[in-house]
């Protein structure tokens, strides 16, 4: 199974190297190497505890945002335009490999 | 606290060497275990499933998984094989605990293996609620928990089959309109007079209900289901008022019972769930239980209860690692619960009471709605359908207590959260 390297920039502007495997969404991949990612709805586009900053030359190349991802993120604090999803939305791709990803600011 | 930890500070100095042991691996048992290797547990942990294969998610068992073209062998898996592994959580799979015996922080396994714990976690989660009608153990009479039952349920939800639902809560709606979907001719039996009324207001129960009927969906209001017939195997099911309605399969949804067993044989506090505090503590300070099982004090509201959703599974988890590890839990997180019917989600944020007063927001026949729960005008909870925005805003609102102006509420175009009432606004 194919696994990349990203680049994750914690809440407090610490850099973590995580591995990304193939069969994970980006959250998963976040969570299960311990970065504070809540995902309090287990990845169902429920809530928005998975908002990230993706790189601006990399938002444009995944697939839109469906109709309940939009309303979730464009609530979340932070909210970029160009850069905002719910990192269990975003499935692996080996393009990915180190990027840097940016946890969005948790709610107040 | 005091008394507390002077009982914990006789622990034996070599008991620190023990792990924490966790009994389920649904949602709340599986964070507890991550949740505290994230937290830097160094010591041991073990998990103990009574169920056979890896921990998954429950949700969408009656959901996704009931689905017309769907093949999955059960819920997604919660963490991948490898995570337990790497974070050195053993996993005791197809294993029950037959008892704890608190003095000498033992759990003893069925398989006659001893477990001795530093701490416990019983996360040991509810079951579904059994007819006991007679005709109730006849085969085609089902219900949903596990993801066994999920598969059982599905295996009989052919085309042309006609299935009666027995209870509309969220389990039940959920199955009827999975059960549509795969072709099924589905009748509802209700003893309420309307759908889903533990947990919402009128318009969204009409709403649902004419959703569901325009699938092709029947109610029976106000039925008392008194026996199931058939020989061998189900054929009917027969209410109190006298009438019968014909049935290949039957799935019962009518409430869970805590699994508060062991707790209770062992002497710890309970009462229609395991009584814990807001440290998610037992009546013995090294036993912590979290999620379905549990039974606590609201935060918000003050109100005694036991909440059967993920939210709560996973935030009491949070609470029970940081607690083992001597943290302060992050502030609670105002309850939310989710449910998708023929593709039409419902989001509720905070939980209703009959007594509040509501304000609809929108008009149901757009597809687009909320209802807001008003108790002593602040938002206690607020149910939306197609708008997410308003449930975010509104989970803010409620966390925040603060006053709302009703008639601004009862107009969709105003943000929901401009909506508080000017005194309010100065106030803040």
């Amino acid at each position: 199974m194919s696994v990349i390297t990203i680049d994750v920039i914690d809440r407090e502007g610490s850099r973590h190297e995580v591995p990304w495997e193939q069969d994970q969404v980006l959250m998963e991949a976040l969570r299960d190497n311990d970065l504070p990612v809540l995902a309090s709805c287990g990845g169902s586009a429920s809530c928005a505890t998975c908002h990230v900053f993706l790189p601006e030359d990399v938002y444009p190349t995944l697939p839109e945002r469906s109709e309940d991802e939009i309303e979730l993120v464009e609530e979340a604090p932070g909210f970029r335009p160009t850069q905002s999803r719910l990192s269990c939305q975003v499935h692996y791709a080996d393009r990915f490999d180190g990027m840097t990803v940016t946890l969005a600011p948790e709610e107040d | 606290m005091a008394e507390f930890d002077m009982i914990l500070d006789d622990i034996n100095p070599e008991d620190i060497d023990l792990p924490v042991v966790i009994i389920g691996a649904g949602h709340a048992g599986v964070q507890v275990a991550a949740g505290l290797r994230t937290r830097g547990w160094t010591g041991g942990i073990v998990l103990v499933d009574e169920e056979g294969g890896l921990p998954y998610e429950r949700p969408p068992l009656s959901k996704d998984v009931l689905g017309p073209d769907e093949t999955a062998e059960g819920g997604p898996l919660l963490r991948k094989d490898a995570f337990y592994a790497s974070k050195d959580i053993t996993r005791l799979a197809g294993v029950r605990v037959g008892s704890i015996d608190r003095g000498r922080r033992v759990v003893a396994l069925d398989d006659g293996q001893e477990l001795a714990y530093h701490r416990l976690v019983i996360a040991s989660g509810a079951r579904g609620r059994r007819l006991t009608v007679p005709g109730h153990d006849l085969s085609g009479v089902l219900s949903l928990r596990t993801a066994a039952d999920a598969l059982a349920v599905r295996g009989e939800l052919v085309p042309g089959a006609r299935v009666v639902i027995i209870g509309a809560g969220y389990i039940g709606m959920e199955v009827a309109a999975a059960a549509t979907k795969r072709g099924c001719d589905v009748t509802v039996l209700e003893f309420q007079d309307r759908v889903m009324k533990r947990v919402t207001s009128e318009p969204v129960s009409e709403f649902y209900q004419q959703l569901h009927r325009s699938k092709g969906v029947r109610f029976a209001f106000g039925a008392a289901v008194s026996a199931i017939e058939g020989e061998g195997r189900v054929e009917r099911v027969l209410t109190a008022d006298g009438r019968s309605y014909p049935a290949d399969v039957v799935v019962a949804g009518i409430g869970v019972i805590p699994n508060q067993e062991l707790a209770e044989a062992a002497g710890i506090a309970c009462r229609d769930g395991i009584l814990v505090d807001e440290a998610c503590r037992t009546s013995d300070p090294a036993v912590y239980a979290a999620g379905d099982v549990t039974r606590f004090i609201s935060t918000f509201g003050g109100a005694e209860m036991r909440l059967e959703c993920l939210q709560n599974a996973q935030q009491q988890a949070d609470v029970v690692a940081d607690t083992i590890m001597g943290r302060t839990p992050r502030e609670a997180e105002v309850p939310w619960f989710w449910t998708v019917q023929f593709d039409v989600r419902l989001q509720t944020a905070g939980v209703m009471h009959p007594d509040d007063d509501i304000v609809l927001r929108g008009d149901p026949a757009t597809g687009k709605f909320s209802v807001c729960y008003l108790r002593e005008d602040s938002l206690a909870a607020i149910d939306t359908v197609g708008s997410l925005a308003d449930f975010r805003q509104g989970k803010k609102l409620i966390a925040a207590g603060t006053f709302m102006d009703r008639t601004a509420l009862a107009d969709p175009a105003v943000r929901l959260e401009d909506c508080v009432l000017e005194t309010a606004k100065i106030a803040a």
